[in-house]
């Protein structure tokens, strides 16, 4: 990867000992990821610059003028321009830079636009739409082009801009997928958009950041990056499915709170391409779906954890 | 128009039944026998030693601004304790419930704490330490130094000073009693909508959060009020603007901000109210309601409020280190512009606590570049420190070493969240408990600065100090679990974990999380030394004279320890910046008036803690919507006000002779032998 030689800015602060293998944000997948790990490494290094002679005067100077040290002493010196200029300016000059380096980065990472795709290799063909539906507490991936959906498992092919439409039954929850594609709130009434773009098949874990409620813990899902083929050869498979995802089926089933213990996945196709802009307007027309308090006092106790996992799909 | 509530409801009781009793929980009812022994056991030494009248005149009816103070900062540090044992549950739950074959108790299939209770405990978590601890806590050494620090008898408005702590107080008790009557809000300290709303929460949990916080926001601001008052109006003569202590100033620019900005939060409250009582759309996501609206103010006052508890604590340490370096503060006129600086930055960034909603590349952009700004003025603050202890002659006293801490956590926090402004790094750790750590290390610059603080003024309060060896064995324990629990924390949200998760699938943060629970049980380690240390010190009590540490150099160093309740026998007369390091240098530091004037002082009284009570009352009957009993409250509460309006005590007035008997006496006291010189009184008879 390209980002190890900038990986010494960070030197300073890794502890000794330890290594970056099981810090997952240290490797960053994709043009999106990849992007957000190099600005977050210039941005450290830049400060290091400034903080590190600072924390070490700090530590220094209390014990080079301890006062059992006889170092020199001068009670009333209390100003000194040219030290407050440089005071001032020095951070004035850190932030200048590393605000330039911000803004720069936001016009090319802007998860609506995500001006840094269009020079990547899927730039070339049809992005992959994907509508994304948060429950309480699951997640719901419509492709609608394919006319298919899935519950807590986002399958897309490699190379491929996948753009992501998304929104929220009645609470907010937060997209994520450490290394792939930037956070993003997902927000009932309201549609947000995230994309990104992985050249080769791996295996990712999305979940919600986004507290919303009692059944949190369990919001993950499944990110698969598979080859064209394998994806195409998936979709068919899908298509074939016969349970239909309709929107009575998803108001009365899925939407309904309910907890997905270990994110098994279920699989449908989709007839009706427009439940993503009904679950829209529902959220503006008002519509929510209460968890009881029954439920939220009982998730993930014992006695919840049976009847929950095994909800209606 | 009144939102119908789930369950049952009675016209005499409201929502209150039996059921709202937690005790099926056996963690509650353990925690509520702990309480209840507690409880009795200080009521039972009050009635056992005969002090109920003493504790009623002198310290519920007092009007006196250090008692006030010391009040403020008792609930402080009982607030911290609550709020330290919620971080304990919260660390020990995520280090058991870890993967899907994790062992459960208690009724949890993980951990020992199921959603339901763990969600309350770390929304009380931040409630508490924010509003509740480290509020009270800067409000009540605000009350303490201020007044002494400008040469003031007490605060402009004493009166409304002890409405302030008792308004505050019924916040704190109504946090409190929602552990064993009913349920706390499960929609974290910044209430998350449309979550807090009726339909995700119907409970009373999110009542009991917004009354808290709405009453007691309301002491804060009338406390703004107070303060902005007595630093404008109460100096004494020849305190220019330019010779406030650099504590005064930072308070000056946290009343500025609490003024303006605590109206915002009981507005987009009071909304929130609406919504849940009488069923109005602000916040909800359809019907036409906004609730982005709601989070564009909470952090309008959200992240001003930030800095409102941050500037008091870089006033306390700019006090610290200039004491402890023997040497004037680096840079005055610059601290004090950074810290107005700071204040006024502080209301241009709230939108970079949410990049993620998407506002587009323009917002982020100027949001993004706005917060980095703050960085500029913090850093000359750390400079002037730096420059501070260039030349000077250091003491590493308790109060040094937590100032010097405080910087080094600042310059952590500071690159941290450098790093978090940049909205490119915030979209991979917005969120994450990297977020967490990064604002434990900025509410750690806090505590430190309390800490430092609290050993600093002590005498100055109390008449002795606290104990040095069981105060630095105190610091560094408090460092090392400090660093064991956000070291490990910085890591797991590099690695992506997320906050507020009862339930972590990702077993690979097993050991981080194994390091973090082991880092609380070290601050359990440093709560003993901080205890050790009352109460060694408090069984020595070795008595300290009027300057303790030797090398203070602001006003209140000037008077008698500990403080008699008129604080200074004469107005003093300010001849410098560092008036008493002025007076030392001038071999004035002993001077003693010629003669005593009377002094105006204010009568205490009984209403203030009873309109707190009543206030307590009445937002605990708004919670369980008990109409009649609200109503009633707060009718009491307005005619109070009403019957205190048309009171004609005007306090009184301390004749000369009675100061110069109490003078005589506290000097024989005080040991003070040497009157070289004698300064000339100030003014006529003072107005308080």
């Amino acid at each position: 990867m390209r980002h190890w030689r900038q990986l010494g800015l960070l030197a300073p602060l890794a502890l000794a000992g330890c290594s970056t293998d099981n810090i997952r944000l240290f490797h960053p997948d994709g043009v999106m990821g990849g992007l957000e790990f190099h600005y977050t490494l210039w941005i450290t290094g830049i400060m290091l610059l400034i903080i590190v002679p600072t924390l070490l005067m700090t530590i220094i100077f209390p014990l080079r003028y301890h006062h059992t040290r006889n170092a020199k002493y001068t009670p009333d010196w209390h100003f000194s321009a040219p030290i407050e200029i440089l005071a001032w300016v020095i951070p004035l000059g850190m932030v200048v830079v590393l605000a330039y380096m911000s803004v720069s980065a936001i016009y090319r990472i802007d998860p609506w636009t995500a001006p840094a795709l269009a020079s990547a290799p899927g730039a070339a063909q049809p992005p992959i739409n994907v509508q994304v539906i948060t429950t309480d507490w699951q997640w719901v991936f419509i492709y609608p082009d394919q006319k298919i959906a899935t519950i807590d498992d986002l399958v897309v092919p490699a190379g491929r801009r996948i753009n992501l439409t998304m929104t929220s039954t009645d609470v907010m929850n937060g997209f994520y997928i450490p290394q792939v594609a930037p956070m993003v709130d997902v927000m009932p009434a309201m549609i947000s958009k995230d994309a990104f773009e992985i050249d080769h098949p791996a295996e990712f874990t999305g979940f919600s950041t986004d507290f919303s409620g009692a059944g949190f813990s369990w919001m993950q899902f499944k990110t698969r990056i598979v080859a064209q083929s394998d994806f195409d050869a998936w979709v068919k498979s899908v298509q074939a499915n016969p349970d239909q995802l309709t929107y009575g089926v998803f108001t009365q089933k899925i939407a309904p709170a309910q907890v997905n213990y270990g994110a098994t996945p279920s699989y449908f196709s989709v007839a009706d391409t427009g439940i993503f802009g009904k679950v829209v307007m529902d959220a503006m027309n008002g519509k929510t779906y209460p968890v009881p308090d029954s439920l939220t006092k009982s998730v993930a106790s014992n006695e919840g954890e049976a009847p929950a996992s095994t909800a209606a799909k | 128009m009144q939102v119908a509530v789930d369950g049952p409801w009675t016209p005499l009781l409201g929502r209150l039944s039996l059921e709202a009793i937690p005790y099926t929980n056996p963690i509650l009812i353990f925690t509520f026998a702990i309480a209840a022994i507690v409880g009795l056991v200080v009521v039972g030494s009050v009635l056992y030693f005969k002090k109920v009248g003493y504790i009623w005149r002198e310290w519920l009816c007092s009007v006196d601004h250090k008692r006030i103070g010391v009040m403020y900062i008792i609930l402080g540090l009982v607030m911290l304790f609550r709020g330290f044992i919620d971080g304990v549950m919260i660390r020990t739950q995520q280090a058991i419930a870890i993967g899907p074959n994790s062992p459960g108790y208690l009724g949890a299939a993980h951990g020992y704490l199921p959603p339901y209770h763990f969600d309350q405990i770390y929304s009380a978590h931040g409630t508490i330490m924010l509003i509740f601890a480290a509020t009270p806590l800067l409000t009540g050494l605000g009350n303490v130094i201020v007044p002494l620090q400008v040469g003031a008898r007490d605060m402009a408005f004493p009166y409304l000073n002890a409405v302030s702590l008792w308004l505050t107080v019924a916040g704190a008790l109504l946090c409190m009693i929602s552990l064993f009557v009913g349920e706390f809000s499960n929609a974290t300290w910044v209430g998350l909508m449309p979550f807090a709303e009726m339909s995700s929460n119907p409970g009373v949990g999110v009542d009991y959060w917004m009354w808290a916080l709405q009453v007691s926001s309301l002491g804060t601001t009338f406390n703004s009020i107070n303060m902005i008052a007595t630093i404008v109006k109460m100096r004494a003569p020849g305190m220019g603007w330019f010779r406030v202590p650099v504590f005064t100033w930072a308070t000056m620019a946290t009343a500025i901000i609490g003024l303006t900005a605590f109206p915002v939060l009981t507005a987009a409250l009071c909304m929130l109210g609406l919504d849940r009582y009488v069923g109005t759309h602000f916040f909800t996501a359809g019907m036409g309601g906004n609730y982005m609206l709601y989070i564009n103010l909470f952090w309008t006052w959200g992240h001003p409020e930030v800095y409102f508890l941050m500037l008091p604590a870089f006033g306390l340490i700019s006090e610290i280190v200039s004491t402890f370096s023997s040497k004037a503060l680096f840079g005055y006129p610059t601290m004090i512009a950074a810290s107005l600086g700071i204040a006024g930055v502080g209301w241009v960034v709230w939108a970079h606590h949410f990049f993620t909603m998407g506002m587009g590349p323009n917002l982020i952009g100027f949001f993004s570049a706005a917060t980095m700004i703050v960085g500029i003025p913090t850093g000359v603050k750390a400079f002037n420190w730096i420059f501070t202890m260039y030349r000077g002659r250091i003491t590493l006293a308790t109060p040094m070493l937590w100032a010097i801490t405080a910087i080094v956590l600042l310059l952590l926090g500071g690159i941290t969240g450098m790093m978090l402004s940049a909205s490119v790094v915030d979209y991979t750790v917005h969120d994450s408990v990297f977020v967490v750590a990064h604002f434990h290390c900025m509410v750690l610059v806090i505590g430190a600065g309390i800490f430092a603080a609290v050993t600093y003024w002590w005498p100055k309060v109390f008449g002795f100090k606290l104990n040095e060896t069981l105060g630095q064995w105190f610091f560094w324990t408090f460092v090392l679990a400090s660093v064991l629990v956000f070291i490990p924390m910085f890591q797991a949200g590099l690695d992506g974990e997320t906050r507020r998760l009862d339930y972590l699938f990702d077993t690979s943060l097993r050991p981080l999380m194994l390091a973090e629970v082991t880092g609380m049980g070290m601050y359990f380690v440093s709560l003993f030394c901080f205890l050790a240390m009352l109460v060694v010190s408090l069984v020595k009590r070795e008595p300290a004279g009027q300057d303790p540490w030797g090398t203070a150099r602001s006003l209140e160093w000037l008077t008698h320890t500990p403080v008699p309740f008129y604080n200074f026998a004469v107005t003093p007369q300010v001849h410098a910046l560092d008036e008493l390091a002025w007076r030392r240098a001038n071999g004035l530091e002993k001077a003693q008036p010629e003669r005593y004037v009377p002094i105006h002082m204010p009568s205490s009284s009984g209403l203030p803690f009873i309109i707190g009570m009543l206030s307590f009352v009445c937002t605990f009957a708004l919670v369980w919507r008990i109409w009649w009993l609200a109503g009633a409250s707060l009718l009491a509460v307005i005619l109070l006000v009403i019957i205190r309006s048309f009171d004609k005590n005007e306090g009184y007035v301390l004749s000369a002779d009675t100061i110069a008997e109490m003078e005589r006496k506290l000097h024989t006291v005080s040991l003070i032998a040497e009157q070289s010189k004698v300064l000339p009184v100030g003014g006529q008879v003072e107005a308080h």
